[in-house]
């Protein structure tokens, strides 16, 4: 079994270590005062400084989707600030968080987007010029407009939850507005004892994940989009994927 | 229903002697000793169709997540993962974070199906189908439940200083694991059944000078004993049934 059920214990030290910066500031200088005894305290000092900063990279694994295909020729056009999103935020007695997940959300998308059309190019910032655009059928601007997190510290909660904002923008072969679209991707994870770094980066690993899955799925049930897709030459309406229920409520709140 | 004390924990048990002669606190020790450290577990099974498993197919064991406040710990998931592949009569399966891959977007916690009339619309989905036949998958058994502190009281406090340090005190928790497993045949598209787990233990933390830890580890018995009567519950009828048919 990978981690043990949580306990009484396990829950106090957690919170006791949450709270570092304080046990750092009363505790630590205090002893040091006290006793001098310089080079393990400082030790000890230095290791949970080094606690108290979060630092998280977000990886994970990068499926692809099983949906039909759209029979279009998109272009993508990822901003500077998608490709490289990073949030930063300190939060009184919870520390200093920093989020870095621009790298496995780029990754993330253009796998998800070269298995949701037909053939994919990625453009520049729109307009495009004409001998760019002639060939597409459309251009597909993807933005992270909010990122957010709760700790158990906030929430209350026995885990970390983490929730993307995205926009996206379709516009036509004619480089007109088609459609926009704002997605709410969802992920939380369990607390562990010493891991809130990592749970809280599976918990945002899974906010991209339900962002894909319903960009993936209900895309082309956007007004918007499905006009858009009528009106392609040659080309037919796919039929749009129905998920097969709805598991759980949207919260779409943190 | 079955009583169970936790084994894995008398080694420490039997050290403890010598702990509480030095902290001469006997009467304490005898009483955690007497009261800690078991788990009451009952197990309750449902059938709704035959079961079995041939050579090469497996079983998904996928844990309901949703977007409340309580779903199955991945620690359970990942112990009755662990449980059903080992030993006697070890079952094939697939893990879960490589089947919600392969299967992505359509068992993510939006989308997963939430009963076995719902694989037939799923089944209809581009390539779903074929994954599953690429992957031998017969039977998909969701886990929904978890465990929660019903009751806790007591004290202790801990002291560190330059000099030395230590606890006194004594607090206990008591928690109640209640899982439950569905098991849907994606061969015939049917529920197969359910089996569910509920076990209850308190579980004790004694400061005599060193925190001395009895857990009765409810969560522990339930993923057992869930695992076990699951792995009854997929393959015992079969080999009934293929006695039956040497028989015949």
């Amino acid at each position: 079994m990978k981690a043990n059920f949580p306990t009484q214990p396990t829950a106090v030290v957690t919170r006791w270590l949450v709270r570092c910066q304080f046990i750092w500031r009363s505790s630590v200088m205090g002893s040091i005062r006290r006793s001098g005894s310089g080079l393990s305290i400082g030790i000890i000092a230095v290791l949970l400084l080094t606690g108290c900063a979060n630092n998280i990279v977000v990886t994970g694994s990068v499926p692809t989707p099983l949906v039909k295909k759209i029979p279009a020729h998109i272009g993508i056009y990822y901003p500077q600030s998608f490709r490289t999103f990073r949030y930063e935020e300190k939060i009184a007695r919870q520390g200093h968080w920093k989020v870095e997940l621009g790298v496995q959300n780029l990754g993330f998308f253009r796998n998800l987007m070269g298995a949701m059309f037909a053939t994919v190019d990625e453009v520049g910032e729109p307009p495009l010029a004409a001998a760019v655009q002639a060939g597409l059928d459309g251009v597909l601007v993807p933005e992270i407009l909010k990122y957010a997190f709760l700790t158990p510290g906030i929430s209350g909660l026995n885990f970390y939850s983490a929730s993307i904002h995205y926009r996206l923008t379709l516009l036509d072969a004619n480089g007109a507005k088609a459609a926009e679209w704002t997605v709410v991707g969802y992920g939380k994870s369990e607390a562990a004892a010493f891991g809130e770094n990592a749970a809280l980066a599976e918990a945002t690993m899974l906010a991209i994940r339900d962002g894909g899955a319903r960009i993936a799925v209900d895309l082309v049930k956007q007004q918007g989009v499905a006009q858009w897709l009528a009106a392609l030459p040659g080309q037919t309406v796919p039929e749009a994927s129905q998920p097969v229920s709805s598991a759980a409520e949207s919260p779409e709140k943190s | 229903m079955s009583w169970r004390c936790d084994v894995s924990q008398s080694g420490f048990i039997a050290t403890l002697p010598a702990i509480a002669g030095r902290a001469r606190m006997p009467v304490l020790l005898g009483l955690a000793l007497a009261l800690g450290g078991c788990s009451a577990t009952r197990v309750e099974e449902s059938r709704q169709a035959n079961t079995g498993m041939l050579t090469g197919e497996s079983i998904v064991i996928l844990g309901r997540s949703s977007y409340n406040d309580r779903e199955t710990e991945e620690s359970f998931t990942d112990c009755i993962t662990s449980e059903l592949s080992q030993g006697e009569g070890a079952i094939r399966l697939i893990p879960e974070q490589q089947f919600k891959d392969e299967m992505y977007p359509w068992f993510e916690p939006r989308y997963a199906p939430t009963s076995a009339a719902d694989l037939e619309q799923l089944f209809a989905e581009p390539g779903v189908q074929a994954r599953i036949d690429a992957s031998q998958i017969r039977y998909l058994a969701w886990i929904e439940g978890d465990t929660v502190t019903t009751d806790k009281g007591g004290s202790m406090s801990c002291t560190i200083t330059t000099f030395g340090g230590g606890c006194f005190g004594m607090t206990y928790w008591e928690e109640d694991a209640s899982y439950e497993a569905s098991i849907w045949d994606v061969q015939n598209l049917t529920a197969a059944g359910e089996i569910s787990a509920d076990a209850n233990g308190t579980s004790y933390l004694a400061g005599l000078i060193l925190p001395i830890p009895i857990m009765a580890r409810p969560g522990n018995a339930a993923c057992k004993a869930l695992a076990e009567q699951l792995r009854s519950f997929l393959i015992d009828e079969d080999d009934d049934d293929q006695a039956d048919e040497r028989d015949e």
